[in-house]
């Protein structure tokens, strides 16, 4: 196990859980806490494919949780299913097919996340995409919030417009889990967008108060819980779950009258 | 469609689940125009506005004049009493700056809210704190604060007390004689209907009757819209 926790992955941590807990702050707010978790399965095929070819199981990840979030999103007008039970769907197919045929070697780390060494180019592109996803969950903030309190409302003030604004939060939701697999693997990557959302919905008592304690949540909890990873020589996804899990439980102490 | 016109409907019909919820619906509203729906619990009243704004499909023409910005205050709003959104940020939902807010929208936010007799102070209040007269009112300056230029109104006194209801009345018809914006009104009380419209569309599933208050607010064509005895009793009564 790495004891000397390399720079890259601290910067990484970091950036992703902030990207989880700013686009988790929405998530909770929809009631979609599980779909993140359903969503994360989606990429295990695609990790299965990647290995195949021998290609970064990064891209194999993206490019299947893309196509699953617009699978949903087209298949949500056909059908009077929410998005909950189709993406419950895609997952338990997603999971059968990937857990077949990812190597037994790789299953573990897939799983769970990993310290995986980077290289250079790959650490760049990881930490702007995450970055320019926290950009955009932010600036599209009003748009996901609007039509989240009221769907009627938000397409009368732009009817044109809020269907992809909701595409535009299914794509960027991907990206995220995408990126948060490489750190907590696609078993807990649920549970770092919601944790941190949950914590800040306890404490907030404005709605960007709560966004932006969502995102810092996400960042501190993710950086601490590798650094402490690393000491002890534990898997990083289970102890910044737990961690996150620790810090909700002391949030129930400052939960806000309503 | 003619200029004055602000919308035309022409034959519009809706069918939900293979049942005929509204039938050949066809009227214009004029520029300035305050129309009132009225008809029985289940005529198909909320239906017609939803159509209107393009919640839901229909056959038939809906056309609205070409720009026109529209302010809705709907039947029921509920936010979820865990959503810790406050007044301000459910104002912000419809300026540019969410994050940061522009001093001109604040303070053209403090005069709008005078207009329905509420204080800046309620800016910081959780939505779900508010009390039902001070929700409706704020999804009133809601719906006023971008100066739509038409208004459609659903029910708007449904749950408040009868001084509230005079109230939201007073404060509608001064937003409309200051800003000569178009409304058009849902409302179960005739007594309002008949001070406040100046046209009435009466709605059963199909069109009923379509005119100006004086003509239409009579016994022989209230029994028609509501059945015979049926306008006697006050409808929110009726369906206790």
């Amino acid at each position: 196990m790495i004891t000397n926790l390399p720079f890259e992955t601290i910067i990484i941590s970091f950036v992703i859980g902030i990207a989880s807990g700013a686009i988790g702050a929405f998530i909770i707010l929809r009631r979609m806490a599980l779909v993140g978790d359903a969503l994360s399965h989606v990429a295990l095929p695609g990790i299965a494919l990647a290995l195949v070819y021998g290609i970064d199981p990064f891209w194999g990840v993206v490019s299947f949780c893309v196509a699953g979030v617009m699978i949903v999103w087209m298949l949500e007008r056909k059908t009077r299913l929410h998005s909950d039970a189709l993406i419950g769907l895609l997952f338990t197919f997603s999971l059968a097919i990937g857990i077949l045929t990812i190597p037994d070697t790789e299953i573990l780390e897939s799983l769970f996340g990993t310290f995986a060494p980077l290289s250079f180019p790959v650490f760049v592109f990881i930490t702007a995409t995450g970055i320019l996803l926290i950009a955009l969950t932010f600036l599209f903030a009003k748009r996901f919030l609007f039509s989240i309190i009221s769907p009627d409302l938000a397409h009368i003030e732009s009817p044109r417009s809020s269907r992809w604004y909701e595409l535009a939060f299914f794509i960027i939701f991907a990206f995220i889990v995408a990126l948060g697999i490489k750190l907590v693997g696609t078993l807990l990557m649920g549970a770092l967008t919601i944790i941190p959302a949950s914590i800040a919905k306890n404490i907030s008592r404005s709605m960007s108060g709560y966004i932006i304690i969502s995102a810092l949540f996400g960042g501190f909890t993710s950086l601490f819980g590798v650094t402490l990873a690393s000491k002890m020589g534990f898997l990083p996804g289970p102890t910044i779950i737990l961690l996150g899990i620790g810090l909700f439980a002391v949030s129930l102490f400052f939960t806000r009258k309503t | 469609m003619e200029s004055h016109n602000i919308l035309h409907v022409d034959n519009l019909s809706i069918r939900l689940d293979h049942e005929t919820i509204l039938n050949g619906i066809s009227f214009d509203v004029e520029q300035g125009e305050a129309l009132a729906i009225i008809g029985p619990n289940g005529a198909g009243k909320t239906v017609l506005f939803r159509a209107l704004l393009g919640l839901m499909p229909y056959r038939g023409v809906v056309e609205w004049k070409k720009g026109v910005r529209i302010g809705y205050v709907p039947q029921k709003f509920f936010v979820d009493k865990s959503f810790p959104i406050t007044v301000l940020e459910f104002f912000l939902l419809k300026s540019r700056g969410f994050w940061m807010p522009k001093p001109a929208f604040l303070a053209h936010l403090q005069h709008e809210l005078s207009l329905v007799g509420l204080s800046k102070d309620i800016l910081v209040k959780p939505v779900s704190e508010l009390s039902g007269g001070q929700l409706q009112r704020i999804l009133i300056s809601w719906a006023m604060v971008n100066h739509p230029d038409v208004l459609l109104f659903d029910e708007p006194t449904a749950g408040i007390d009868v001084g509230a209801e005079e109230t939201i009345y007073t404060i509608l018809h001064k937003l409309q004689n200051d800003r000569g914006t178009t409304v058009l009104l849902i409302s179960h009380d005739l007594n309002i209907v008949y001070r406040y419209a100046n046209k009435v569309l009466c709605v059963n599933k199909t069109m009923i009757c379509h005119g100006k208050p004086k003509d239409i607010l009579n016994p022989e064509e209230l029994a028609h819209i509501y059945g015979e005895g049926g306008f006697y009793h006050h409808p929110e009564q009726e369906s206790l």
